[in-house]
């Protein structure tokens, strides 16, 4: 292989490589602002300026191919001094607007001010002023002052999104961008602008302002939206769920996601109308219950069906491991065999980037892991009508909110002697039930998504319940985590008496006299690997951030009636 | 030999200690006749320098809003967490204020590091040293508390300007 | 006199006593404040009437209130019993002290003295070092090692100092060739004190005396720094304000003791020579006895404010490589001058 000398180091690369993308492969950054691995190289913002020996100038490293035997130096005087004054240039214009800046404390500008720049401007003059706070689209702002011109939104627009919307106007130090005359950023992943931005000019209205980024805690998660199953961070300030943003994985999203995942799939989460502990219906009226109580009570009125009556909804808003125990108790405790889940698909949604049809996340895993109907039971259409006909009378549904979905189903499950429901969110379901158990968000619990590639990834809990402590159960913590106590309201906030579905289920099997020791969803988890043969020789951390394909098989238990 | 003398080696007088003794007691007896340095406190109240680091406050502008703009640095950089912002938009040229600005006195320490970092001179030591609570809740000085006319902290920022 | 009124003289001058006793305990502390205030240019307690006048009170009133806590380790009988000891010692050593010369009222001629016994000198030396159980056994009662700590220095220094006490009072006997307090003062005439005459022992009768009291620079069982409070760690409420009543007492004891002993006790010199009437010669001697007393205590408190305490081994050494024989010395002064003299 081809070889060339950085700073002393030897990198070897691939015919064709530029000097910058063999040294990123080698684990080596070169300063660089403009380039970004997905887009086409530009070259303007020459932060990236090496010195090559026997070449009379000095190279950007971004778009000069490497060859073999080049002698490239990062750190040479010639190259730390053509740094320090590209960094002047840049920062003459920049205006001072750091305390103001949601980009503080992610900035590319700001870290290489610090670490490549020599910390004091000879600018005395007035900076140049430009138009601020201009709304380019529907959910991104605009800082024309902060703009460095590196021109990444732009050919992003152009590449990734194949929508071009954005375009440099005027020349010097009068550039600006601006949307084409009548248009607006408003494509549907506009929003991944405001990340590759490398400064503050780009910010996300839906954000804007929340929180500084040092306060959040940031947690490896996947994305609710859809199918897809971007791989996502959650950050958390207080137990609150304040953004989401893209995290790399080059066999599901890359550097992207879409503005709907970011935007929609997380505000439920700190709604108002979550469901705080279990709630049982005494008069018309849903009354707080204690956990106790409104499970025996549920047990008990169970016990009135025969296992003919009574049908199981599963649900791929949930995780694997909510849907296998929820399969376990209808199948091997009550001994139903109508069990199914109801399929989520929005054929405007999908597209042919990213967006799935299927606008639940784990469709895929529901099925695998067995909540579908045993032989001769009834499937999600069958046990409507069952219910219509009466013949079905008691039915548990997983973390769905089916009535909203169909409104038509509203008249149907009112025909029911008994629902029971769990539920982030008092919906249009729970409004039907008399038992509603609190689940906990997608964002407070350990559990595997299956995307529609048959990718198995891990969602890990960002935000706390009240059982859970965010440094025993190893969640990630922000400063304030760590250090607040329980007399500060910035550290104990937002916490909802709710439990993965898991947990409830177990309690219930419980209560029908089944012993299970399964202390976290990990153990549910390596259940299911033992017992389903897709998932063997799998558990959480083989799974790891980047998740694992399975060997997909058509499941036996997939049979449809 | 010769022992260099070190301090700790007494003279002959200084061994007999009485003569040491009886300076003592002129020392101290004549300090009783000196004059007295306590401030009777609640009488008389001790107006401090302005380089006294009192009870952290905001600085009102005349036109009756803060200054702050919620940047957060102050939260950041105090030691024990004392400090809670939360940032909001507005219309003025500024962008962002604090929709809340929280001070738990409880935990304050008084380190000044605030007013340190504080890129917009927008939080000051004032002179107040009088605090005191009956409850944790009534410690948690919120912006109704902290804002105070810019006039009566001017002392404060002029002598930031002069020695920061 | 008939026994009857011996005892209603008796019961009246004890009562007397007792209550100056209990005043001048009270006002010591407020005192001690003052002072220290002044030799540290403060102003001391002034918020409880004027000039906080009242402050004792306030003190003792707070003392009452404070909670009883007895340690589960402790001894909870000899606990109890320590601050009685020590209050009970403190207060009956005052009996064989004269605070005036015999005084003749209705025909009857009444000694200013509780108890004019002739082994007088005895009985206080006797009762001092009674009163080192006191501290002793609180120290060892409490089940703290502060206060066991605190209880051994305590009764290692009282026995070392006690002997140059002891020999210090030897030179004071020869002169007066008794051991009746009342005669003691008698042989001082005129400026013929014993402070004057042996001025060694003097010196080492005062410190021995400090030494006696657990007074600063010799503290050493209470030595806050080190042994958090020393013997009185584990009392509170009023078996501490036991112990600190005693204290304090006893510095009033030692402070009559050194009057008694060396200082004329209540003689005002040459005042015969003034012709006055009887009965204002009796009241200027008794003053002059509190007077004396007055600034001795003022001097405890003064010495107190001004030097640091000694470390344990140098209290030692002071002990018995100084004072011991130096008190040795004295007595042969003592003898020498008798035998020069032929006093």
């Amino acid at each position: 292989m081809p070889k060339f000398v950085l700073d002393g180091i030897e990198i070897e690369f691939t015919q064709g490589q530029t000097i910058m993308e063999a040294a990123k492969a080698k684990g080596i950054t070169i300063p660089h602002f403009c380039w970004h691995p997905e887009l086409s190289i530009s070259g303007n913002c020459r932060v990236c300026l090496v010195e090559v020996e026997k070449m009379p100038k000095l190279v950007i490293a971004c778009s000069t191919l490497a060859s073999d035997g080049m002698v490239v130096f990062a750190d040479s005087d010639k190259a730390v001094s053509a740094r320090n004054a590209v960094m002047e240039f840049l920062l003459i214009n920049h205006p001072l607007d750091c305390p103001i800046c949601d980009e503080a404390g992610e900035c590319k500008l700001q870290d290489y001010a610090y670490s490549h720049s020599t910390g004091e401007s000879r600018f005395v003059e007035e900076k140049v002023h430009k138009p601020k706070r201009v709304p380019l689209g529907p959910r991104v702002m605009f800082d024309a002052e902060r703009c460095i011109s590196c021109s990444r939104c732009i050919r992003f627009c152009d590449e990734i999104a194949k929508d071009p919307e954005l375009t440099f106007v005027k020349r010097g130090d009068r550039v600006t961008i601006e949307t084409y005359p009548g248009r607006e950023l408003d494509n549907p992943y506009s929003m991944n602008v405001v990340d590759i931005c490398p400064v503050g000019a780009l910010t996300s209205r839906d954000f804007r302002f929340k929180a500084r980024v040092w306060e959040l805690s940031s947690t490896k998660s996947v994305c609710y939206g859809c199918a897809r199953g971007c791989n996502t961070e959650i950050w958390v300030r207080n137990n609150e769920v304040l953004r989401l943003t893209p995290r790399y994985n080059k066999d599901v999203n890359s550097y992207w996601m879409c503005d709907h995942g970011r935007i929609n799939t997380f505000k439920f989460v700190n709604d108002p109308s979550r469901v705080d502990g279990p709630f049982m219906r005494h008069n018309d009226n849903l009354i707080r219950a204690g956990w106790d109580e409104a499970l025996s009570k549920a047990v008990s009125v169970l016990k009135h069906y025969t296992k003919e009556e009574i049908g199981f909804i599963a649900s791929p808003y949930a995780t694997c491991e909510d849907n296998f125990l929820f399969a376990q108790f209808a199948k091997n405790v009550i001994g139903s065999k109508h069990i199914d889940f109801m399929r989520h698909y929005d054929h405007s949604f999908g597209d042919d980037f990213l967006k799935q049809d299927d606008i639940s996340p784990n469709s895929k895993g529901v099925e695998l892991v067995g909540a579908v109907p045993g032989k001769g039971g009834l499937n999600f259409d069958g046990i409507m009508a069952a219910i219509k006909s009466g013949r079905i009378k008691a039915l548990y549904i997983l973390e769905d909110d089916i009535v909203s979905a169909n409104p038509e189903f509203g008249k149907i499950l009112s025909k029911l002697d008994l629902l029971i429901v769990h539920a982030t969110n008092f919906n249009k379901t729970t409004d039907l039930a008399e038992f509603v158990f609190p689940a906990s968000t997608y964002t407070a619990r350990n559990g595997i998504f299956v995307n529609f590639q048959g990718r198995a990834q891990r969602i890990r809990p960002a935000a706390s319940t009240i059982e859970q402590d965010r440094s025993l159960d190893g969640m990630s913590l922000s400063r304030l985590d760590k250090f607040g106590t329980q007399y500060d309201s910035w550290a104990t906030g937002n916490k909802r008496d709710a439990r993965s579905s898991w947990k409830i289920l177990q309690a219930l099997m419980q209560l029908y006299g089944i012993k299970q020791k399964y202390s976290l969803a990990e153990d549910v988890f390596l259940d299911i690997a033992k017992n389903i043969k897709t998932f063997h020789g799998l558990n959480y951390e083989i799974i790891g951030d980047q998740g694992s394909l399975l060997n997909l098989v058509v499941p036996e238990t997939a049979v449809k009636v | 030999m010769n022992l260099r003398r070190r301090k700790k080696d007494l003279t002959f007088w200084e061994r007999i200690y009485i003569p040491e003794i009886i300076k003592g007691l002129a020392l101290t007896l004549r300090t009783m006749f000196k004059p007295k340095f306590t401030v009777e406190y609640p009488e008389v109240k001790f107006i401090p320098p302005a380089s006294y680091r009192g009870r952290p406050v905001l600085v009102m502008e005349e036109n009756g809003k803060e200054r702050c703009v919620a940047c957060g640095l102050c939260a950041r950089v105090c030691p024990p967490l004392a400090i809670e912002v939360q940032a909001a938009e507005t219309q003025d040229e500024k962008e962002r204020y604090p929709v809340k600005f929280e001070i738990n006195m409880i935990r304050c320490i008084f380190c000044g590091f605030c007013e340190e970092v504080c890129p917009e001179e927008a939080i000051v030591m004032s002179k107040d040293y009088e605090l005191s609570f009956s409850s944790r809740e009534e410690a948690l000085y919120g912006k109704d508390k902290l804002l105070t006319p810019i006039k009566q902290v001017q002392d404060r920022i002029d002598f930031l300007r002069h020695y920061k | 006199m008939t026994i009857l009124q011996l005892i209603a003289f008796t019961a009246v001058k004890i009562l007397v006593i007792f209550t100056m006793m209990m005043l001048t305990v009270s006002y010591l502390v407020y005192f001690e404040r003052k002072i220290s205030a002044w030799a540290q240019n403060r102003l001391g307690p002034n918020r409880v009437g004027w000039f906080g006048l009242l402050q004792p009170f306030a003190d003792v009133f707070k003392l009452a209130l404070k909670e009883d806590i007895v340690p589960t380790n402790a001894n909870k009988t000899i606990h109890t019993l320590a601050p009685m000891i020590a209050l009970f010692v403190a207060f009956t050593t005052y009996a064989v002290i004269p605070f005036g010369p015999d005084v003749t009222m209705f025909g009857i001629t009444v000694p200013l003295v509780v108890a004019d016994v002739n082994i007088g000198i005895l009985y206080v030396l006797a009762l001092s070092s009674l009163g080192v159980y006191a501290i002793t056994l609180a120290g060892w009662s409490s089940g703290s090692k502060y206060s066991l700590l605190g209880g051994i220095r305590s009764s290692a220094q009282m026995i070392s100092y006690e002997i140059s006490m002891g020999f210090s009072v030897g030179g004071v006997l020869l002169f007066a060739g008794s051991l009746r307090p009342v005669a003691i003062v008698q042989a001082q005439q005129g400026w013929m004190w014993n402070a004057v005459l042996q001025p060694i022992g003097f010196i080492t009768f005062l410190v021995s005396a400090f030494a006696e009291t657990n007074r600063l620079p010799f503290d050493l069982p209470e030595a806050e720094p080190e042994l958090v409070g020393g013997f009185h760690t584990e009392y509170s409420s009023m078996k501490f304000a036991g112990f600190f009543l005693a204290e304090y007492a006893n510095m009033i004891i030692a402070s009559a003791l050194i009057v008694t002993l060396y200082l004329g006790g209540w003689q005002f010199p040459y005042i015969e020579s003034f012709g006055l009437p009887a009965g204002l010669v009796a009241i200027i001697q008794v003053l002059t006895f509190l007077v004396k007393i007055a600034f001795l205590l003022f001097f405890f408190i003064w010495v107190r404010w001004s030097i640091p305490r000694f470390r344990y081994d140098q209290l030692m050494n002071l002990g018995w490589k100084v004072m011991f024989p130096l008190s040795l010395i004295n007595i042969i002064w003592v003898a020498c001058l008798i035998m020069i003299f032929n006093l």
